[in-house]
């Protein structure tokens, strides 16, 4: 079998991941809506997950975490661990015991993209003490929430396009 | 004779010799006429000739030689030319931090531009392009001439995250220039997205009223004193406990901010520390 496309596409991939977080760690440049902005490195590591096999799928993971932890991350590590896990698991899933439908991968998007952020919520703004916690979470991430979802599900077509273009046969 | 002087010739010779002759005696006199006159009716086809001489003596080589030399000087031009708009930003950038540092002979700056403003950032929370390499260090105030932005609360090697005063994380002595009425600033979820963080733990009989100026007490040495915070738009009274707290409006967009400084050293810098010890002692 010919391996040329399965670089290429993760080279295209790779790219994909710095465009996106230049994009989202660029100051003024997304525009906020409702007090929130997208986190798309979380959506690009998921779709990527679910095309490819678990292991490079876990390195996307973890390459989107380490980018998101260097954003700004209260705690070193946690983006990291958490999409590192979850797309080794999203990968292992999809390959071996589902199929990849546009249903399907909204449903696990929306779970996952508001549990990621949903955790981090708590642990680094309930658990810190700042105050006023349930008026933040309306305010700021229930939009942020719902706009990464939004991201996720273009990520998700992109995603499907490079992976069908660029696949070996 | 006379047969001899009416030949044709002979007159023709005669008196281009006898012209010769005069011209060569009023030269010898001083009179340069004949020199005049041709340098007169030669000079313009001179100065053609000369030049094109001029040019003629350069080789096809040298030239090309010459060309070469050329593009390199004005590529060298162009170069001045982008370091000049740069070194000329930079100077508009440091002018504006001249008068800060020239009030303050005590503070030790370092400019900084914004490089990521994340997604993941609560409270307008950003990042600036100078680190630890830069004598950058963890809780240095981060400012601008407009007054208190934040404080670093984690610097790498290149890189630091700045928390503002529109977060919670921020907790700094203030007190109302005015009348003294001495406070916390701390930011709140209530206040950060109109750009206004709050002074809390105000007396509940201090004098404190909108409009008055919030500066830095310097007090617990992180902060240098009268480090402006902002102006008070509104007091409320904190439904926890018998205090009031002031809804402060900073002077810079602190949602848009893109140049800040770091001082990385002031009079006075952990001054808290050198007081403990001397009631020790």
């Amino acid at each position: 079998m010919d391996r040329k496309f399965t670089i290429v596409r993760y080279i295209a991939f790779g790219i994909e991941i710095l465009i996106l977080f230049i994009l989202q760690s660029t100051p003024n440049l997304i525009p906020e809506v409702f007090g929130g902005r997208p986190l798309l490195l979380i959506p690009a590591a998921i779709t990527i997950a679910y095309f490819e096999p678990e292991i490079p799928a876990m390195f996307y993971g973890i390459a989107c975490g380490i980018l998101l932890d260097l954003g700004y991350s209260e705690f070193p590590g946690f983006y990291t661990i958490m999409l590192g896990v979850i797309c080794f698991l999203l990968g292992w899933v999809f390959r071996d015991y589902m199929v990849v439908s546009f249903f399907n991968a909204t449903a696990f998007s929306a779970v996952i993209i508001t549990g990621v952020i949903g955790i981090n919520f708590l642990f680094f703004y309930v658990f810190a003490g700042k105050g006023e916690a349930g008026l933040y979470f309306l305010t700021h991430y229930v939009s942020k929430i719902i706009y990464t979802f939004l991201c996720g599900i273009v990520l998700y077509f992109i995603n499907k396009g490079l992976f069908r273009s660029l696949l070996d046969y | 004779m006379l047969e001899f002087f009416s030949d044709k010739k002979v007159k023709i010779i005669s008196i281009t010799a006898a012209v010769i002759i005069v011209v060569m005696i009023m030269g010898a006199a001083g009179s340069p006429i004949l020199s005049s006159g041709v340098n007169f009716l030669t000079k313009g086809l001179s100065q053609v000739s000369a030049s094109a001489a001029g040019e003629g003596e350069k080789t096809y080589d040298e030239l090309l030689e010459e060309n070469k030399a050329l593009k390199k000087e004005s590529a060298d031009l162009r170069t001045q030319l982008v370091d000049y708009y740069d070194i000329k930003e930079e100077n508009a950038r440091l002018w504006k931090y001249y008068k800060i540092k020239k009030e303050n002979a005590d503070y030790e700056i370092m400019p900084a531009s914004v490089i990521r403003r994340d997604a993941s950032q609560d409270f307008y929370s950003f990042s600036i392009d100078v680190g630890t390499s830069n004598g950058v260090h963890n809780q240095d105030p981060v400012i601008t001439d407009l007054g208190l932005i934040g404080f670093i609360s984690s610097a790498n090697a290149v890189s630091s995250k700045v928390t503002t005063i529109l977060s919670p994380d921020l907790q700094a002595g203030a007190y109302d220039k005015r009348t003294n009425d001495s406070g916390i600033v701390g930011g709140s979820a209530l206040y950060a997205d109109d750009n206004k963080t709050t002074l809390t733990k105000i007396d509940a009989n201090a004098k404190i009223k909108k409009g008055d100026i919030i500066t830095t007490s310097g007090i617990g040495g992180i902060y240098p004193e009268n480090l402006i915070v902002g102006k008070v738009t509104d007091i409320n009274y904190d439904k926890y406990d018998a205090t009031k707290y002031a809804v402060v409006t900073p002077y810079e967009n602190i949602k848009k901010v893109t140049d800040v400084v770091v001082l990385t050293n002031f009079k006075n810098k952990g001054e808290i520390k050198r007081i403990s010890e001397k009631e020790k002692n």
